[in-house]
């Protein structure tokens, strides 16, 4: 693994130095027979450089996972075996074609992954689209407490697209091999899966996990941020009305699917509590945020404010102090008696 | 504190019906006059707003535009407390979407205040060759159940203004008659500073306020 030529002829020495050093410290890692995930995670929080070549997100992330076993004797074997296991899941579940699915769950899917990515060449392709399709199909049908809610067509987007980076920088399905097309399909398959394995009661019927989310949102708010919890409430704002979305697409709709991408290089190296807890104090970060815009705005404005929030210009920088703001609050608040943290 | 009341009245809608049989696209159709074929998925609710003109009156309509699946019902339920008009929203080319209607404006009757105006739709009426559901059904199933019918296109606007403009001229003949009580915004109506009529009890918080 080396930094791509055409990275490198956009680069002056000192970045290059700067991308190498912290190339080599992700290969220190990976290329122990045993990888060490908690080094690994101390390196994927700050982020992976864009830099770096592609396929190092491609396996920390599998590896953070624990979808790729650390060991690297097994590596091979285990992801062989669980792509077979997925393609099987496939052929049995379309063994009768389209007619043969569940046409509620298969319409609702068929109908959903068109208005995904909506924006995005890579996401209006036939190749995509039936890949997302599949994946979902298979998930839902083995899910059955949640089966497939909208939203989580958006969680498989970066997981397809980073996989998808390691074969390919252009992103154009159409002119992949069938059976890389179809590695790509069955890792975004697993996980998708692991990822949802953390926060299934966020899709379960009534959606407790984000009823509670949102509840602890507010709450939060009340204590770092008390004025904007008073406008809002004065406004009769709920934070249902503007929360709920961040909290089933994980705030993957007010953040570009790159930045999405780079958050959850942090969200993966949090453990196992980084879709749920971290993201909550994410979101806790992200309101804060909007303060002194919000508490200008009435309801209508505040409504339409949060609706479209002015994400589009964010740079990287954006992200990680959105990152280390939530890392400061749960320090603080997470876990802490509320003795303690009450203002 | 906001002092800009422009409004004479703001009248709260919500938007309902099956997934994908068009009820974002009315919106922004209704709220910005384009269509956007690919539109993003509802997740929850998402707001709408836009000024019609009643019989000379300022009306603000402010619009919940709901996700339609399942899942989100426990979620979208709460909306219809607070909403004094309702479009019910299905898809001409997809039957299945007619055959639901009536789970839908059981959930609504049951959710929903009982003097909530309720204009039924039938939407993507520029696909007549696809078409599943005849206009002749829609409008008996309206007649049936005391319901406003409308056969509407997203894609042309045909009909998209008038839908939710009548919905807003029989609310605010009910308001007139006296139907609602417009002190208590729950019911989905709020008057304007200027046209609060002083004997009613106030909640002097908010009175003035553009919402
Ligand atoms: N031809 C046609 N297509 C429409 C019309 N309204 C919506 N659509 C399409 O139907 C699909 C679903 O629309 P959307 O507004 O997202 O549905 P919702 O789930 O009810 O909000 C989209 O692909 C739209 O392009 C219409 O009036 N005519
Ligand atoms: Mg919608």
């Amino acid at each position: 693994m080396k930094l791509s030529d055409s990275t490198v002829s956009r680069l002056d020495e000192t970045q290059r130095l700067r991308f190498e050093r912290c190339l080599n410290k992700f290969k220190d890692v990976l290329q122990s027979a045993n990888i060490d995930l908690d080094a690994l995670r101390n390196l994927n929080w700050l982020g992976i450089p864009n830099e770096l070549p592609s396929e190092l997100r491609s396996i920390t992330w599998q590896l953070l996972l624990e979808y790729l076993p650390c060991n690297a004797d097994r590596q091979v074997k285990t992801l062989a075996r669980k792509r077979q296991e997925y393609f099987e899941g496939v052929s049995q579940a379309y063994a009768r074609g389209i007619a043969g699915l569940d046409q509620t769950i298969w319409h609702q899917i068929h109908i959903d992954v068109p208005r995904t990515n909506p924006g995005t060449i890579l996401y209006q392709c036939e190749t995509t689209q039936q890949c997302l399709e599949r994946v979902l199909y298979v998930w839902a049908i083995r899910h059955p407490a949640s089966g497939y809610v909208q939203g989580i067509n958006d969680l498989v987007t970066p997981f397809f697209q980073v996989f998808l980076s390691f074969y390919i920088e252009n992103y154009d399905t159409s002119c992949l091999p069938k059976n890389v097309l179809d590695v790509i399909e069955a890792d975004s398959f697993w996980c998708l899966s692991k990822l949802l394995d953390g926060i299934q009661d966020n899709y379960t019927f009534a959606q407790p996990g984000i009823q509670r989310q949102i509840n602890k949102l507010k709450d939060l708010i009340n204590r770092i941020n008390a004025p904007l919890a008073a406008h809002l409430q004065k406004e009769g704002v709920e934070y249902l009305q503007f929360a709920f979305r961040w909290m089933n697409c994980l705030l993957m709709r007010e953040m570009s699917l790159k930045h999405t991408i780079r958050m959850w290089d942090t969200y993966l190296a949090e453990r196992s509590d980084g879709f749920s807890v971290f993201h909550l104090y994410v979101c806790v970060a992200f309101l804060d945020k909007w303060s002194d815009e919000l508490k200008t705005r009435d309801f209508q404005g505040i409504m339409m404010f949060l609706q479209s929030l002015p994400t589009a210009k964010w740079k990287e920088q954006d992200i990680e102090l959105l990152l280390s703001e939530a890392y400061r609050l749960k320090s603080l608040y997470h876990e802490a008696p509320n003795h303690l943290s009450r203002v | 504190m906001s002092t800009n009341y422009t409004y004479d009245y703001i009248i709260k809608y919500i938007i309902i019906g099956d997934t994908g049989v068009g009820k974002s696209c009315l919106l922004l159709q209704f709220t910005d006059r384009r269509f956007q074929p690919a539109h993003d998925l509802t997740i929850g609710v998402e707001f709408g707003a836009r000024f019609v003109d009643v019989e000379g009156k300022k009306i603000k309509l402010q619009i919940w535009d709901t996700a339609g699946q399942e899942s989100f019902r426990s979620i979208t339920r709460s909306y219809y407390r607070g909403a004094a008009g309702a479009l019910l929203v299905y898809d001409i080319t997809r039957r299945e979407t007619f055959d639901h209607l009536l789970i839908w404006l059981e959930d609504a009757r049951q959710h929903s205040n009982s003097n909530t105006t309720i204009m039924l739709i039938g939407n993507k009426s520029d696909l007549e060759s696809k078409r599943a559901v005849s206009y002749a059904e829609g409008e008996a199933f309206a007649q049936q159940h005391g319901l406003f019918f409308m056969e509407t296109s997203a894609k042309t606007a045909d009909n998209v203004e008038e839908s939710f403009v009548d919905t807003a001229k029989d609310i605010y003949e009910k308001i007139k008659q006296g139907v609602f009580d417009v002190s208590n915004e729950s019911n989905g109506i709020k008057v304007g500073g200027h046209l609060q009529p002083k004997t009613l009890p106030l909640n002097t918080d908010n009175g003035n306020n553009c919402c």
